[in-house]
């Protein structure tokens, strides 16, 4: 039901109207001159007003300016006797909808009131869509920038390009991962990208058909592993089904790379270290086999015994490959007791005794105490020891001397061992713990091994957060000094 | 009768080799190291050079190969490879692995003797 405000300064006319259009079913109020119009149409929103031109107080002109600039969408007639296309410009110029000529008929009033009320109808409903587009681009401003700051946070790089090759969006991780130092909003920009990505790009754009299809490839972006890219290249669709841009995400997989790369090595060098003796074997089997060769009984015997050892030394390498793999799984369940380091030292001398005899070599022990704990896991500890002790036997020299020192210092148990051996080259120290290195020389030829003992020796020491280090003359012996932490 | 020198840091791979191409044979000359492999085809000039890639470091084959090339011994050289396709060298005999032939380790003695005759036949 429609709100309407008659102001008015002639008695009659207000109330005559009045009644008229509360018949008509308005809510109709009054306002007998200009103050009291101004009053009462600025205290609350009419839906319409009409507004006396001349009023002894205050002009209808005003009182119309006052009422539009409060609510703007309030619309409003200047009723006037003395009309003239001046004032009604005028009234209209001032935000009037309309003017209405006095004296006026029932149907002339209501006709303009019925026009103008549809007019106000329209009033809200633009203003309430203009609210409505300002709450939405509101909406879509603050999605665009929370957009934004996720897109620039994350690690993967974002390229988007549009159908000319032009650069529509990108972020921080884009430059970093593309080692680019600047990109520019609409550049043309395949040929500042990778030739690997640009082709890819070029593949959408050529294409008469809509991809729909992603496709990645791997980028060296700097050589040597140091920085490799995957890029992935999505087409974005339109609603049509065409291609409109292409969005290229881009992952540093470098780390990834590195270690791949070091697996594929480790696992060639083990495939290589594993077919060397089976290679041996089989030649001695095939020889002995081969009737044709007329193989002596005894050089057959000679030629099994040898695969035996070959063999012997294959099962050792793949022990030691399993005690590496498991202690990278770190699935091998420790045994963590107190261990007498002086004992277990003991033991495994004790275990090597016949290689120690067969060489001549003796043995100089210096414990800083009768017992020297550590808390660990005794088949570790023991592996540690024999793995470096056989090393000391197998390298040194007949009657040498292997000399054994275990002592304390401020936060580690020392275990030094030195040997009268044939030593090491710089060059073969530098290798020393890398798998499967073994040194090989005039002295070394003859000296069996898996290439794995030191490797173990390394992770052992690493596992209980120790320190292993080397000294070595050639020619003249070798020295590894192990520190422990002191954790007892 | 022809010479062959084997050249190989696997004593049993030596061993094995030379009864076969002895017992067909061949004289044999052997070494466990490029030096000294260098040094006794220097010295007998072989007809024929077994010659394993991977000895101390994984090319050392290639490069002693490609030393003899430099020096003007055109020696055939038959190549023994052992894990060529675990570490993805994919051989073929060219300008860039001066060999004549491959062969995969292990080799039976039948292959060797083919390989070897064929080799000699060719020069």
């Amino acid at each position: 039901m429609a709100k309407i405000l008659i102001v008015d300064d002639e008695k009659g006319l207000r109330l005559g109207t009045k009644r008229l259009l509360e018949s008509e079913g308005f809510l109709v109020d009054t306002a007998e001159n200009g103050t009291e119009g101004i009053a009462k149409g600025t205290s609350q929103e009419f839906d319409l007003a009409v507004i006396d031109l001349k009023m002894p107080d205050i002009e209808g002109l005003e009182v119309l300016q006052t009422i539009k600039a409060k609510y703007p969408n309030t619309v409003c007639f200047i009723a006037t006797a003395y009309a003239s296309i001046d004032t009604a410009i005028e009234s209209t110029r001032l935000g009037a909808y309309n003017y209405i000529p006095k004296p006026f008929t029932p149907e002339e009033i209501l006709h303009h009131l019925d026009i103008g009320y549809k007019h106000r109808k329209l009033l809200l409903e633009a203003e309430r869509l203009r609210q409505e587009r300002e709450v939405s681009l509101l909406e879509i401003s603050y999605e665009k920038s929370r957009l934004r700051t996720i897109i620039n946070n994350i690690n993967e790089g974002v390229l988007v390009i549009n159908t000319n090759g032009e650069l529509a969006y990108f972020n921080n991780a884009a430059l970093k991962n593309l080692d680019i130092p600047d990109l520019i909003i609409g550049e043309f920009v395949l040929n500042k990208i990778p030739k690997g990505i640009s082709e890819i790009v070029n593949k959408y754009l050529e294409s008469s058909e809509a991809i729909k299809k992603s496709y990645s490839t791997q980028v060296d972006i700097k050589p040597n592993f140091e920085l490799v890219i995957e890029a992935n290249c999505s087409p974005i669709v339109d609603e049509y089904g065409k291609i409109s841009g292409i969005v290229i995400v881009l992952r540093n997989i470098s780390d990834f790379k590195k270690i791949e790369m070091v697996k594929s090595q480790f696992v060639s060098m083990v495939a290589h270290e594993l077919k060397t003796p089976v290679a041996a074997v089989s030649g001695f089997l095939k020889i002995i086999m081969d009737e044709s060769l007329n193989v002596s009984y005894e050089q057959q015997r000679e030629y099994i015994s040898r695969s035996i050892i070959r063999l012997k030394g294959l099962l050792d390498l793949v022990n030691d490959l399993l005690d590496i793999s498991r202690m990278e799984m770190k699935t091998k369940q420790r045994e963590i007791e107190k261990l007498d380091l002086v004992e277990l030292l003991n033991s495994t001398i004790q275990f090597l005794e016949l290689e120690l005899a067969k060489k001549g070599i003796e043995i100089i022990k210096t414990y800083q105490k009768e017992n020297i704990y550590f808390n660990g896991d005794q088949n570790e500890i023991t592996r540690l020891f024999t793995n470096i002790l056989s090393n000391a036997i197998k390298y040194n020299k007949d009657k040498g001397e292997i000399a054994i020192k275990v002592f304390y210092s401020t936060n580690y148990i020392n275990v030094e061992i030195s040997d009268s051996g044939i030593g090491m080259k710089p060059e073969e120290k530098a290798k020393l713990f890398q798998e499967f290195f073994r040194a090989k020389n005039e002295y070394t030829r003859g000296v069996s091994g898996t290439g794995l003992g030191l490797t173990i020796v390394r992770r052992i020491v690493d596992s209980y957060h120790g320190k292993i280090e080397v000294e070595s003359e050639y020619g003249k012996g070798t020295t590894f000094k192990i520190q422990l932490p002191i954790n007892n | 009768m022809a010479l062959v020198a084997i050249i190989d840091d696997d004593a049993d791979i030596i061993e094995a080799t030379s009864l076969v191409l002895k017992s067909k044979g061949f004289s044999v000359v052997t070494a466990n190291n490029p030096n000294d492999g260098y040094a006794i085809v220097k010295e007998n000039n072989p007809n024929l050079i077994i010659l394993d890639v991977m000895m101390d470091e994984p090319d050392d084959g290639f490069f002693l190969a490609q030393k003899f090339r430099r020096e003007g011994i055109k020696t055939p050289i038959l190549m023994y490879t052992s894990v060529s396709k675990a570490i993805g060298f994919q051989y073929g005999s060219g300008e860039m692995v001066p060999v004549d032939d491959f062969v995969e380790k292990p080799i039976s003695p039948e292959q060797l003797v083919a390989k070897v005759e064929n080799l000699l036949a060719k020069k």
